[in-house]
Protein backbone atom coordinates (compact mmCIF):
# COMPACT_ATOMS: atom_id res chain seq x y z
CA UNK A 1 0.00 0.00 0.00
CA UNK A 2 1.37 3.39 -0.80
CA UNK A 3 1.25 6.09 1.06
CA UNK A 4 0.30 9.78 -0.25
CA UNK A 5 3.09 12.19 0.90
CA UNK A 6 0.11 14.29 2.70
CA UNK A 7 -0.59 10.95 4.93
CA UNK A 8 3.42 10.75 5.63
CA UNK A 9 3.49 14.13 7.19
CA UNK A 10 0.04 14.26 8.60
CA UNK A 11 -0.02 10.59 11.26
CA UNK A 12 3.53 11.53 12.98
CA UNK A 13 2.26 14.88 13.02
CA UNK A 14 -0.89 14.57 15.02
CA UNK A 15 0.74 11.51 17.07
CA UNK A 16 3.68 13.77 18.45
CA UNK A 17 0.41 16.58 18.73
CA UNK A 18 -0.87 14.35 21.40
CA UNK A 19 2.07 12.68 22.35
CA UNK A 20 3.40 16.13 23.84
CA UNK A 21 1.42 17.15 26.96
CA UNK A 22 1.98 13.30 27.86
CA UNK A 23 5.68 13.67 27.42
CA UNK A 24 5.71 16.51 29.70
CA UNK A 25 3.54 14.59 32.24
CA UNK A 26 6.36 11.79 32.05
CA UNK A 27 9.12 14.14 32.36
CA UNK A 28 7.29 16.00 35.35
CA UNK A 29 6.47 12.64 36.93
CA UNK A 30 10.34 11.31 36.67
CA UNK A 31 12.05 14.42 37.47
CA UNK A 32 13.38 14.64 41.07
CA UNK A 33 14.82 17.96 40.53
CA UNK A 34 13.81 20.31 37.67
CA UNK A 35 15.33 23.74 37.84
CA UNK A 36 13.85 26.82 36.43
CA UNK A 37 15.26 28.12 33.24
CA UNK A 38 15.98 24.02 32.53
CA UNK A 39 14.34 22.73 29.08
CA UNK A 40 15.26 18.98 30.57
CA UNK A 41 15.24 18.00 34.12
CA UNK A 42 17.94 18.20 36.01
CA UNK A 43 18.15 14.78 37.40
CA UNK A 44 15.55 11.86 37.62
CA UNK A 45 13.88 9.47 39.79
CA UNK A 46 11.18 7.52 41.23
CA UNK A 47 10.48 10.15 43.79
CA UNK A 48 6.85 11.51 43.00
CA UNK A 49 5.46 7.27 42.51
CA UNK A 50 7.60 6.54 46.05
CA UNK A 51 5.33 9.72 47.58
CA UNK A 52 2.38 9.17 45.84
CA UNK A 53 2.20 5.57 46.84
CA UNK A 54 3.38 6.22 50.27
CA UNK A 55 2.11 9.33 51.52
CA UNK A 56 -1.32 9.85 49.07
CA UNK A 57 -2.12 6.40 49.14
CA UNK A 58 -2.66 5.81 45.31
CA UNK A 59 -2.64 2.06 45.67
CA UNK A 60 -5.87 2.03 47.74
CA UNK A 61 -7.24 4.92 45.52
CA UNK A 62 -6.77 2.91 42.24
CA UNK A 63 -8.21 -0.38 44.28
CA UNK A 64 -11.33 2.11 44.88
CA UNK A 65 -11.26 3.81 41.34
CA UNK A 66 -11.13 0.13 39.92
CA UNK A 67 -13.89 -1.60 41.54
CA UNK A 68 -16.18 1.40 41.78
CA UNK A 69 -15.58 1.67 38.10
CA UNK A 70 -16.10 -2.12 36.83
CA UNK A 71 -19.28 -2.37 39.15
CA UNK A 72 -20.39 1.17 37.62
CA UNK A 73 -19.70 0.13 34.01
CA UNK A 74 -21.50 -3.39 34.56
CA UNK A 75 -24.62 -2.01 36.01
CA UNK A 76 -24.59 0.28 33.56
CA UNK A 77 -24.63 -1.97 30.75
CA UNK A 78 -27.25 -4.20 32.38
CA UNK A 79 -29.41 -1.59 33.74
CA UNK A 80 -29.02 0.36 30.38
CA UNK A 81 -29.58 -2.83 28.28
CA UNK A 82 -33.21 -3.17 28.33
CA UNK A 83 -33.90 0.84 28.12
CA UNK A 84 -31.54 1.35 25.47
CA UNK A 85 -33.74 -1.49 23.77
CA UNK A 86 -36.85 0.33 24.04
CA UNK A 87 -35.64 3.64 22.89
CA UNK A 88 -33.29 2.39 19.74
CA UNK A 89 -36.50 0.71 18.38
CA UNK A 90 -38.27 3.54 18.86
CA UNK A 91 -41.13 1.43 20.66
CA UNK A 92 -42.39 4.29 23.12
CA UNK A 93 -44.33 7.21 21.95
CA UNK A 94 -42.81 9.95 23.35
CA UNK A 95 -39.35 8.45 22.76
CA UNK A 96 -37.54 12.19 22.15
CA UNK A 97 -38.57 13.15 26.00
CA UNK A 98 -38.06 10.30 27.92
CA UNK A 99 -34.50 10.11 25.97
CA UNK A 100 -34.42 13.65 27.70
CA UNK A 101 -35.49 12.91 30.97
CA UNK A 102 -32.59 10.00 31.06
CA UNK A 103 -29.50 12.85 29.87
CA UNK A 104 -31.02 15.41 32.56
CA UNK A 105 -28.80 14.76 34.95
CA UNK A 106 -25.71 15.15 32.51
CA UNK A 107 -26.72 19.26 32.75
CA UNK A 108 -26.76 18.57 36.72
CA UNK A 109 -22.74 19.51 38.27
CA UNK A 110 -21.59 16.87 39.57
CA UNK A 111 -20.77 18.04 43.08
CA UNK A 112 -24.57 19.32 43.48
CA UNK A 113 -25.95 15.71 42.03
CA UNK A 114 -23.94 13.97 45.16
CA UNK A 115 -24.77 16.19 47.44
CA UNK A 116 -28.70 15.72 46.92
CA UNK A 117 -27.86 12.06 46.86
CA UNK A 118 -26.28 12.01 50.05
CA UNK A 119 -29.17 13.62 52.19
CA UNK A 120 -30.97 10.44 50.29
CA UNK A 121 -28.19 8.18 50.79
CA UNK A 122 -27.65 8.63 54.62
CA UNK A 123 -31.37 8.02 55.25
CA UNK A 124 -30.83 4.10 52.93
CA UNK A 125 -28.01 4.10 55.04
CA UNK A 126 -25.69 3.91 51.62
CA UNK A 127 -23.54 6.76 52.98
CA UNK A 128 -19.83 6.33 52.98
CA UNK A 129 -19.77 3.29 51.09
CA UNK A 130 -18.27 1.65 47.92
CA UNK A 131 -22.21 0.92 46.80
CA UNK A 132 -23.02 4.11 47.62
CA UNK A 133 -20.32 5.65 45.28
CA UNK A 134 -21.07 3.16 42.62
CA UNK A 135 -24.74 4.62 42.78
CA UNK A 136 -24.33 7.95 42.49
CA UNK A 137 -21.87 7.50 39.63
CA UNK A 138 -24.65 5.38 37.62
CA UNK A 139 -26.42 8.95 37.83
CA UNK A 140 -23.58 10.34 34.78
CA UNK A 141 -22.46 6.70 33.34
CA UNK A 142 -26.15 5.50 32.90
CA UNK A 143 -26.68 8.06 30.20
CA UNK A 144 -23.83 8.01 28.57
CA UNK A 145 -24.04 3.92 28.19
CA UNK A 146 -27.49 3.84 27.03
CA UNK A 147 -26.88 6.76 24.28
CA UNK A 148 -24.16 4.48 22.90
CA UNK A 149 -26.21 1.13 23.42
CA UNK A 150 -29.00 1.98 21.63
CA UNK A 151 -27.24 3.12 18.35
CA UNK A 152 -26.80 -0.65 18.19
CA UNK A 153 -30.38 -2.07 18.53
CA UNK A 154 -31.01 -1.40 14.45
CA UNK A 155 -34.07 -3.14 12.59
CA UNK A 156 -30.69 -5.34 11.21
CA UNK A 157 -30.65 -7.00 14.69
CA UNK A 158 -34.15 -7.49 15.11
CA UNK A 159 -34.41 -9.23 11.93
CA UNK A 160 -31.43 -11.92 12.79
CA UNK A 161 -33.34 -11.90 16.26
CA UNK A 162 -36.20 -13.01 14.24
CA UNK A 163 -34.57 -15.60 12.41
CA UNK A 164 -32.79 -17.03 15.05
CA UNK A 165 -36.52 -17.76 16.57
CA UNK A 166 -37.59 -19.69 13.76
CA UNK A 167 -34.59 -21.56 13.83
CA UNK A 168 -35.86 -23.13 17.12
CA UNK A 169 -33.57 -20.43 19.83
CA UNK A 170 -35.05 -19.21 22.88
CA UNK A 171 -35.01 -15.65 24.29
CA UNK A 172 -31.73 -16.72 26.03
CA UNK A 173 -30.14 -18.41 23.15
CA UNK A 174 -30.90 -15.75 21.05
CA UNK A 175 -29.03 -12.88 23.39
CA UNK A 176 -26.38 -15.21 23.04
CA UNK A 177 -25.90 -16.26 20.23
CA UNK A 178 -27.03 -13.69 18.11
CA UNK A 179 -27.71 -10.33 20.08
CA UNK A 180 -24.40 -9.64 21.91
CA UNK A 181 -22.40 -10.85 19.31
CA UNK A 182 -24.16 -8.37 16.75
CA UNK A 183 -23.89 -5.57 19.09
CA UNK A 184 -20.24 -6.64 20.75
CA UNK A 185 -18.55 -3.02 18.65
CA UNK A 186 -21.58 -0.67 20.88
CA UNK A 187 -20.94 -3.03 23.94
CA UNK A 188 -17.45 -2.29 23.95
CA UNK A 189 -17.44 1.47 23.05
CA UNK A 190 -20.52 1.63 25.79
CA UNK A 191 -18.09 0.20 28.75
CA UNK A 192 -15.43 1.94 27.68
CA UNK A 193 -17.08 5.53 28.07
CA UNK A 194 -19.13 4.09 30.83
CA UNK A 195 -15.71 3.06 32.73
CA UNK A 196 -14.09 5.88 31.98
CA UNK A 197 -16.85 8.43 32.99
CA UNK A 198 -16.89 6.44 36.69
CA UNK A 199 -12.99 6.76 36.52
CA UNK A 200 -12.74 9.97 36.37
CA UNK A 201 -15.79 11.26 38.92
CA UNK A 202 -14.62 13.86 41.17
CA UNK A 203 -17.72 15.78 42.59
CA UNK A 204 -20.14 13.13 43.38
CA UNK A 205 -17.31 11.05 44.92
CA UNK A 206 -16.25 13.62 47.39
CA UNK A 207 -19.88 14.39 48.35
CA UNK A 208 -20.89 11.04 48.77
CA UNK A 209 -18.06 9.37 49.81
CA UNK A 210 -17.12 10.45 52.65
CA UNK A 211 -13.61 10.71 52.36
CA UNK A 212 -13.55 7.25 50.64
CA UNK A 213 -10.27 8.25 48.70
CA UNK A 214 -10.54 7.44 44.57
CA UNK A 215 -7.78 8.57 42.08
CA UNK A 216 -8.62 12.16 41.23
CA UNK A 217 -9.68 12.41 44.94
CA UNK A 218 -6.09 11.97 45.90
CA UNK A 219 -4.45 13.62 42.79
CA UNK A 220 -5.88 17.52 42.71
CA UNK A 221 -4.42 18.69 46.66
CA UNK A 222 -1.14 17.56 44.65
CA UNK A 223 -1.85 19.90 41.55
CA UNK A 224 -0.50 22.96 43.66
CA UNK A 225 1.76 21.41 46.47
CA UNK A 226 3.61 18.97 44.60
CA UNK A 227 3.31 18.65 41.02
CA UNK A 228 5.89 15.63 40.62
CA UNK A 229 3.53 13.54 42.65
CA UNK A 230 0.43 14.87 40.70
CA UNK A 231 2.13 14.10 37.35
CA UNK A 232 2.74 10.59 38.94
CA UNK A 233 -0.43 10.02 39.60
CA UNK A 234 -1.63 11.37 36.89
CA UNK A 235 0.34 8.65 34.83
CA UNK A 236 -1.42 5.57 37.56
CA UNK A 237 -4.70 7.65 36.67
CA UNK A 238 -4.40 7.23 32.76
CA UNK A 239 -3.06 3.52 32.70
CA UNK A 240 -5.97 1.84 33.45
CA UNK A 241 -8.11 3.86 31.00
CA UNK A 242 -5.40 3.30 27.93
CA UNK A 243 -5.53 -0.19 28.87
CA UNK A 244 -9.72 -0.19 28.53
CA UNK A 245 -9.60 1.65 25.29
CA UNK A 246 -7.35 -1.06 23.86
CA UNK A 247 -9.31 -3.83 24.89
CA UNK A 248 -12.23 -1.38 23.62
CA UNK A 249 -10.69 -1.64 20.51
CA UNK A 250 -10.19 -5.21 20.18
CA UNK A 251 -13.97 -5.51 20.63
CA UNK A 252 -14.49 -3.26 17.95
CA UNK A 253 -13.69 -5.54 14.92
CA UNK A 254 -16.93 -6.97 13.84
CA UNK A 255 -18.75 -6.39 11.04
CA UNK A 256 -22.48 -6.23 11.01
CA UNK B 1 -41.52 -36.27 9.32
CA UNK B 2 -43.27 -33.97 7.07
CA UNK B 3 -46.34 -32.87 8.05
CA UNK B 4 -50.15 -31.22 6.67
CA UNK B 5 -50.70 -27.53 7.06
CA UNK B 6 -54.31 -26.79 7.97
CA UNK B 7 -54.82 -22.96 8.19
CA UNK B 8 -58.76 -21.85 8.88
CA UNK B 9 -60.09 -18.76 9.73
CA UNK B 10 -56.78 -16.95 10.26
CA UNK B 11 -57.69 -13.07 11.21
CA UNK B 12 -54.49 -11.16 11.85
CA UNK B 13 -55.13 -7.69 12.22
CA UNK B 14 -52.28 -5.16 13.98
CA UNK B 15 -54.12 -2.57 16.57
CA UNK B 16 -54.81 0.20 14.78
CA UNK B 17 -54.86 -0.79 11.09
CA UNK B 18 -57.12 -2.34 8.85
CA UNK B 19 -56.95 -5.85 9.30
CA UNK B 20 -53.70 -7.77 6.80
CA UNK B 21 -55.73 -11.15 6.68
CA UNK B 22 -59.14 -11.78 7.02
CA UNK B 23 -60.20 -15.21 7.36
CA UNK B 24 -57.41 -17.51 5.70
CA UNK B 25 -58.42 -20.60 4.81
CA UNK B 26 -55.37 -22.86 3.02
CA UNK B 27 -54.90 -26.53 3.24
CA UNK B 28 -51.26 -28.46 2.20
CA UNK B 29 -51.15 -31.82 2.06
CA UNK B 30 -48.08 -33.36 3.92
CA UNK B 31 -45.21 -33.35 1.31
CA UNK B 32 -46.73 -31.41 -1.37
CA UNK B 33 -44.89 -28.54 -1.90
CA UNK B 34 -47.21 -25.33 -2.41
CA UNK B 35 -46.80 -21.91 -3.94
CA UNK B 36 -48.77 -18.59 -2.23
CA UNK B 37 -48.90 -16.06 -4.79
CA UNK B 38 -50.38 -12.54 -4.78
CA UNK B 39 -49.52 -8.95 -5.56
CA UNK B 40 -48.07 -6.52 -3.19
CA UNK B 41 -49.81 -5.93 0.01
CA UNK B 42 -52.14 -8.86 -0.17
CA UNK B 43 -50.62 -10.41 3.28
CA UNK B 44 -48.66 -13.32 1.36
CA UNK B 45 -45.18 -12.24 4.12
CA UNK B 46 -47.50 -11.86 6.93
CA UNK B 47 -49.37 -15.30 6.72
CA UNK B 48 -46.13 -17.03 6.57
CA UNK B 49 -44.89 -15.46 9.44
CA UNK B 50 -48.18 -15.90 11.41
CA UNK B 51 -47.59 -19.81 10.59
CA UNK B 52 -44.38 -19.27 11.96
CA UNK B 53 -45.43 -17.73 15.07
CA UNK B 54 -43.80 -14.47 14.50
CA UNK B 55 -47.07 -12.46 14.00
CA UNK B 56 -50.28 -12.83 16.64
CA UNK B 57 -53.27 -13.73 15.09
CA UNK B 58 -56.63 -12.26 15.96
CA UNK B 59 -58.50 -15.58 15.53
CA UNK B 60 -58.19 -18.97 13.85
CA UNK B 61 -56.44 -22.04 13.93
CA UNK B 62 -52.95 -23.05 12.23
CA UNK B 63 -52.73 -26.86 12.27
CA UNK B 64 -49.38 -28.87 11.73
CA UNK B 65 -49.97 -32.83 11.34
CA UNK B 66 -53.24 -31.62 13.34
CA UNK B 67 -52.08 -29.94 16.62
CA UNK B 68 -52.73 -26.39 16.62
CA UNK B 69 -49.83 -23.79 16.82
CA UNK B 70 -51.56 -20.59 17.40
CA UNK B 71 -50.21 -20.76 21.19
CA UNK B 72 -47.08 -22.33 20.37
CA UNK B 73 -43.75 -19.66 20.75
CA UNK B 74 -41.93 -19.66 17.07
CA UNK B 75 -38.79 -21.37 18.51
CA UNK B 76 -40.36 -24.25 19.36
CA UNK B 77 -42.83 -25.02 16.45
CA UNK B 78 -41.10 -27.35 14.46
CA UNK B 79 -40.89 -25.22 11.09
CA UNK B 80 -38.18 -23.68 9.39
CA UNK B 81 -38.31 -20.43 7.48
CA UNK B 82 -36.16 -18.74 4.93
CA UNK B 83 -36.81 -14.77 4.40
CA UNK B 84 -36.31 -12.52 1.46
CA UNK B 85 -32.77 -11.52 2.37
CA UNK B 86 -30.49 -14.49 4.09
CA UNK B 87 -30.24 -12.95 7.23
CA UNK B 88 -26.91 -14.80 8.04
CA UNK B 89 -24.88 -13.87 11.21
CA UNK B 90 -21.64 -11.46 10.51
CA UNK B 91 -19.99 -12.58 13.35
CA UNK B 92 -20.07 -16.29 12.63
CA UNK B 93 -18.89 -18.64 9.87
CA UNK B 94 -20.99 -20.31 7.00
CA UNK B 95 -20.39 -23.52 8.81
CA UNK B 96 -21.72 -21.90 12.17
CA UNK B 97 -24.44 -20.22 10.86
CA UNK B 98 -25.96 -23.54 9.25
CA UNK B 99 -25.71 -25.31 12.82
CA UNK B 100 -27.35 -22.20 14.80
CA UNK B 101 -30.58 -24.43 14.92
CA UNK B 102 -28.92 -27.39 16.02
CA UNK B 103 -27.06 -24.82 18.56
CA UNK B 104 -29.94 -24.03 19.79
CA UNK B 105 -31.28 -27.37 20.32
CA UNK B 106 -28.27 -28.04 22.43
CA UNK B 107 -26.40 -31.01 19.88
CA UNK B 108 -22.57 -30.86 20.53
CA UNK B 109 -20.22 -29.42 18.85
CA UNK B 110 -18.83 -32.52 16.74
CA UNK B 111 -22.30 -33.73 15.83
CA UNK B 112 -23.33 -30.49 15.15
CA UNK B 113 -20.50 -29.65 12.75
CA UNK B 114 -21.14 -33.39 10.83
CA UNK B 115 -24.71 -32.47 10.58
CA UNK B 116 -24.28 -28.92 9.05
CA UNK B 117 -21.07 -29.98 6.99
CA UNK B 118 -23.64 -32.06 5.28
CA UNK B 119 -26.16 -29.32 4.82
CA UNK B 120 -23.86 -27.34 3.12
CA UNK B 121 -22.89 -30.56 0.58
CA UNK B 122 -26.44 -30.48 -0.14
CA UNK B 123 -26.73 -27.06 -1.23
CA UNK B 124 -23.35 -27.41 -3.13
CA UNK B 125 -21.42 -24.95 -0.71
CA UNK B 126 -19.41 -27.59 0.88
CA UNK B 127 -15.60 -25.92 0.02
CA UNK B 128 -17.51 -22.76 1.82
CA UNK B 129 -17.62 -24.13 5.50
CA UNK B 130 -14.72 -21.72 6.84
CA UNK B 131 -15.58 -18.60 4.99
CA UNK B 132 -16.90 -15.60 6.06
CA UNK B 133 -20.50 -14.90 4.84
CA UNK B 134 -19.13 -11.38 4.60
CA UNK B 135 -17.78 -12.34 0.97
CA UNK B 136 -21.06 -14.66 -0.27
CA UNK B 137 -22.82 -13.11 -3.07
CA UNK B 138 -26.54 -13.07 -2.82
CA UNK B 139 -27.28 -16.63 -4.26
CA UNK B 140 -24.48 -18.64 -2.26
CA UNK B 141 -25.96 -16.53 0.60
CA UNK B 142 -29.60 -17.68 0.12
CA UNK B 143 -28.24 -21.41 -0.36
CA UNK B 144 -26.59 -20.83 3.53
CA UNK B 145 -30.03 -19.68 4.22
CA UNK B 146 -31.33 -23.07 2.60
CA UNK B 147 -29.14 -25.55 4.21
CA UNK B 148 -29.46 -23.57 7.45
CA UNK B 149 -33.29 -24.01 7.40
CA UNK B 150 -32.86 -27.97 5.99
CA UNK B 151 -30.41 -28.54 9.13
CA UNK B 152 -33.39 -27.60 11.62
CA UNK B 153 -34.85 -30.90 10.13
CA UNK B 154 -38.36 -29.10 10.09
CA UNK B 155 -42.02 -30.65 9.54
CA UNK B 156 -42.67 -27.54 7.37
CA UNK B 157 -40.27 -25.35 5.27
CA UNK B 158 -41.39 -21.49 4.64
CA UNK B 159 -39.96 -19.31 1.96
CA UNK B 160 -40.91 -16.32 1.70
CA UNK B 161 -39.69 -14.82 -2.37
CA UNK B 162 -36.34 -16.76 -1.66
CA UNK B 163 -35.40 -15.58 -5.61
CA UNK B 164 -36.23 -11.99 -5.57
CA UNK B 165 -32.66 -10.71 -4.90
CA UNK B 166 -31.37 -12.73 -7.70
CA UNK B 167 -30.47 -13.08 -10.79
CA UNK B 168 -31.84 -14.80 -13.67
CA UNK B 169 -29.27 -17.52 -14.16
CA UNK B 170 -28.98 -17.80 -10.25
CA UNK B 171 -32.91 -17.47 -9.75
CA UNK B 172 -33.30 -20.33 -12.21
CA UNK B 173 -30.14 -22.91 -10.17
CA UNK B 174 -31.92 -22.31 -6.81
CA UNK B 175 -35.66 -22.82 -8.44
CA UNK B 176 -34.28 -26.34 -9.57
CA UNK B 177 -32.67 -26.79 -6.10
CA UNK B 178 -35.27 -26.04 -3.49
CA UNK B 179 -37.57 -28.32 -5.74
CA UNK B 180 -34.85 -31.17 -5.61
CA UNK B 181 -33.82 -30.87 -2.03
CA UNK B 182 -38.21 -30.43 -0.96
CA UNK B 183 -39.00 -33.74 -3.21
CA UNK B 184 -35.77 -35.75 -2.23
CA UNK B 185 -37.40 -35.17 1.57
CA UNK B 186 -41.11 -34.89 0.65
CA UNK B 187 -41.43 -31.64 2.68
CA UNK B 188 -44.13 -30.14 3.39
CA UNK B 189 -43.41 -26.38 1.86
CA UNK B 190 -45.05 -23.22 1.23
CA UNK B 191 -43.26 -21.02 -0.93
CA UNK B 192 -44.43 -16.88 -1.45
CA UNK B 193 -44.09 -15.20 -4.46
CA UNK B 194 -45.14 -12.32 -6.61
CA UNK B 195 -44.03 -13.44 -9.91
CA UNK B 196 -46.33 -15.74 -11.55
CA UNK B 197 -43.91 -17.22 -13.75
CA UNK B 198 -42.10 -18.83 -10.97
CA UNK B 199 -45.24 -19.18 -8.94
CA UNK B 200 -46.09 -21.80 -11.94
CA UNK B 201 -42.46 -23.12 -12.09
CA UNK B 202 -42.28 -23.88 -8.01
CA UNK B 203 -45.89 -24.75 -6.72
CA UNK B 204 -47.30 -28.41 -7.20
CA UNK B 205 -50.52 -26.27 -6.22
CA UNK B 206 -50.68 -22.63 -6.07
CA UNK B 207 -52.79 -20.36 -3.93
CA UNK B 208 -53.52 -16.87 -4.62
CA UNK B 209 -54.06 -14.69 -2.02
CA UNK B 210 -55.88 -11.09 -2.52
CA UNK B 211 -57.24 -8.74 0.08
CA UNK B 212 -55.85 -11.09 2.89
CA UNK B 213 -57.94 -14.03 1.48
CA UNK B 214 -57.39 -16.99 -0.68
CA UNK B 215 -59.35 -17.00 -3.28
CA UNK B 216 -58.48 -20.13 -5.35
CA UNK B 217 -56.18 -22.86 -4.74
CA UNK B 218 -55.61 -25.41 -6.99
CA UNK B 219 -52.76 -27.43 -9.54
CA UNK B 220 -51.24 -24.51 -11.69
CA UNK B 221 -52.98 -25.63 -15.04
CA UNK B 222 -56.15 -25.18 -13.70
CA UNK B 223 -54.78 -21.63 -12.18
CA UNK B 224 -53.85 -20.38 -15.06
CA UNK B 225 -56.81 -21.35 -17.27
CA UNK B 226 -59.68 -21.65 -15.51
CA UNK B 227 -59.65 -19.43 -13.08
CA UNK B 228 -62.36 -19.29 -10.42
CA UNK B 229 -62.55 -14.88 -10.49
CA UNK B 230 -61.66 -12.06 -12.54
CA UNK B 231 -58.83 -11.05 -10.06
CA UNK B 232 -57.36 -14.36 -10.43
CA UNK B 233 -57.26 -14.45 -13.96
CA UNK B 234 -56.05 -10.88 -13.89
CA UNK B 235 -53.46 -11.77 -11.81
CA UNK B 236 -52.25 -15.40 -13.46
CA UNK B 237 -52.56 -13.53 -16.70
CA UNK B 238 -55.76 -14.09 -18.52
CA UNK B 239 -56.02 -10.70 -19.19
CA UNK B 240 -58.94 -10.71 -21.93
CA UNK B 241 -62.31 -10.32 -19.77
CA UNK B 242 -65.43 -10.04 -21.94
CA UNK B 243 -68.61 -9.54 -20.95
CA UNK B 244 -71.08 -10.76 -24.00
CA UNK B 245 -74.89 -10.45 -24.68
CA UNK B 246 -75.03 -13.81 -25.79
CA UNK B 247 -73.37 -14.95 -22.14
CA UNK B 248 -75.80 -12.64 -19.69
CA UNK B 249 -74.15 -13.01 -15.99
CA UNK B 250 -70.83 -14.45 -16.86
CA UNK B 251 -67.38 -13.28 -17.80
CA UNK B 252 -65.55 -14.74 -20.64
CA UNK B 253 -61.49 -15.15 -20.18
CA UNK B 254 -59.11 -15.90 -22.76
CA UNK B 255 -55.16 -15.38 -22.23
CA UNK B 256 -53.56 -13.02 -24.77
CA UNK B 257 -51.75 -16.45 -26.19
CA UNK B 258 -54.86 -17.89 -27.04
CA UNK B 259 -56.33 -15.39 -29.14
CA UNK B 260 -56.13 -16.61 -33.26
CA UNK B 261 -54.80 -13.52 -35.45
CA UNK B 262 -55.07 -13.92 -39.08
CA UNK B 263 -58.68 -16.07 -39.46
CA UNK B 264 -62.11 -15.83 -38.51
CA UNK B 265 -65.31 -13.99 -38.43
CA UNK B 266 -64.34 -10.96 -36.15
CA UNK B 267 -62.95 -8.10 -37.11
CA UNK B 268 -60.97 -5.60 -34.71
CA UNK B 269 -58.34 -2.44 -35.68
CA UNK B 270 -54.87 -2.83 -34.20
CA UNK B 271 -54.42 -0.34 -31.38
CA UNK B 272 -51.08 -0.95 -30.71
CA UNK B 273 -48.44 -3.13 -31.32
CA UNK B 274 -45.33 -3.65 -29.09
CA UNK B 275 -42.15 -5.76 -30.21
CA UNK B 276 -41.11 -7.96 -27.17
CA UNK B 277 -38.46 -9.53 -28.62
CA UNK B 278 -39.76 -13.02 -28.95
CA UNK B 279 -43.33 -11.87 -29.55
CA UNK B 280 -45.31 -9.08 -30.82
CA UNK B 281 -47.98 -7.30 -27.93
CA UNK B 282 -51.62 -6.19 -29.78
CA UNK B 283 -53.95 -4.37 -28.11
CA UNK B 284 -56.88 -4.54 -30.53
CA UNK B 285 -59.92 -2.64 -30.63
CA UNK B 286 -63.19 -5.02 -31.08
CA UNK B 287 -66.66 -2.94 -31.27
CA UNK B 288 -65.44 -0.94 -28.01
CA UNK B 289 -63.59 -3.65 -26.29
CA UNK B 290 -60.00 -3.60 -25.76
CA UNK B 291 -58.49 -7.03 -26.63
CA UNK B 292 -55.13 -8.00 -25.91
CA UNK B 293 -52.96 -10.66 -27.99
CA UNK B 294 -49.72 -11.85 -28.43
CA UNK B 295 -48.29 -13.18 -32.46
CA UNK B 296 -45.36 -14.02 -33.73
CA UNK B 297 -43.28 -10.96 -34.92
CA UNK B 298 -43.20 -12.40 -38.15
CA UNK B 299 -47.24 -12.17 -38.81
CA UNK B 300 -47.61 -9.27 -36.64
CA UNK B 301 -49.83 -6.28 -38.04
CA UNK B 302 -49.29 -2.77 -37.81
CA UNK B 303 -51.03 -0.34 -35.85
CA UNK B 304 -54.19 0.99 -38.01
CA UNK B 305 -54.69 -2.50 -39.77
CA UNK B 306 -58.05 -3.61 -39.58
CA UNK B 307 -57.12 -7.67 -39.03
CA UNK B 308 -59.85 -10.91 -38.80
CA UNK B 309 -59.12 -13.14 -35.54
CA UNK B 310 -61.44 -15.28 -33.65
CA UNK B 311 -61.64 -16.27 -29.92
CA UNK B 312 -61.36 -20.42 -30.05
CA UNK B 313 -64.32 -21.49 -27.95
CA UNK B 314 -62.04 -24.55 -26.66
CA UNK B 315 -60.03 -21.67 -25.30
CA UNK B 316 -62.57 -19.63 -23.55
CA UNK B 317 -63.33 -20.10 -19.82
CA UNK B 318 -66.80 -19.02 -18.15
CA UNK B 319 -66.65 -17.28 -15.26
CA UNK B 320 -69.23 -17.38 -13.17
CA UNK B 321 -70.07 -13.66 -11.16
CA UNK B 322 -70.84 -14.52 -7.62
CA UNK B 323 -71.76 -11.99 -5.45
CA UNK B 324 -68.36 -12.06 -3.37
CA UNK B 325 -66.10 -11.92 -6.78
CA UNK B 326 -68.63 -8.30 -6.89
CA UNK B 327 -67.89 -7.15 -3.91
CA UNK B 328 -64.05 -7.64 -4.43
CA UNK B 329 -64.18 -5.88 -8.07
CA UNK B 330 -65.62 -2.65 -6.32
CA UNK B 331 -63.03 -2.10 -3.98
CA UNK B 332 -60.69 -2.67 -6.70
Amino acid sequence: MSRSPAKRVAAPLAVALLALPLTVLVAQAFADVWRAPGVLPDELGWRGFELAFERAGAGEALLNSVVIGLLATALALVVGWPAARVLGQRLLPRNGLIFLLLALPLLMPPYLAGFGLTEWFIRLGLDDSLAGIVLAHLTFVLPYAIVILLSGFTARVDELEEMARVAGAGWLARLRLVTVPSLRPTIAAAALLAFLVSWSQYGTTLAVGAGRPTLPIVMLPFVRTDPQVAAALALVFLAPCLLALALAARAQRSPL
Amino acid sequence: MSAELRIEGLVVAPPGTTPVLRGVELAVPAGERAVLAGPSGAGKTTLLRAIAGLEDPAAGTIALGGSDQTGVPAHRRRMAMVFQDPRLLPHASVLDNIALPLRAAGVKRAERRRLAGEQLEEVGMAAFAERRVAGLSGGEAQRVALARALCAEPELLLLDEPLAALDPRRREALRRLIAELQERRSLTCLIVTHDRAEAAELGQSLALMIEGRIVQHDDPRTIFERPATRAVARFFGASNLLELPEHPGRVLAIRPEHVAIGSGTLRATVLESVYRGTQVALALDWQGRRIEALIDPADAPAAGATIAFELPAERLWAIPQTADERDLELRE
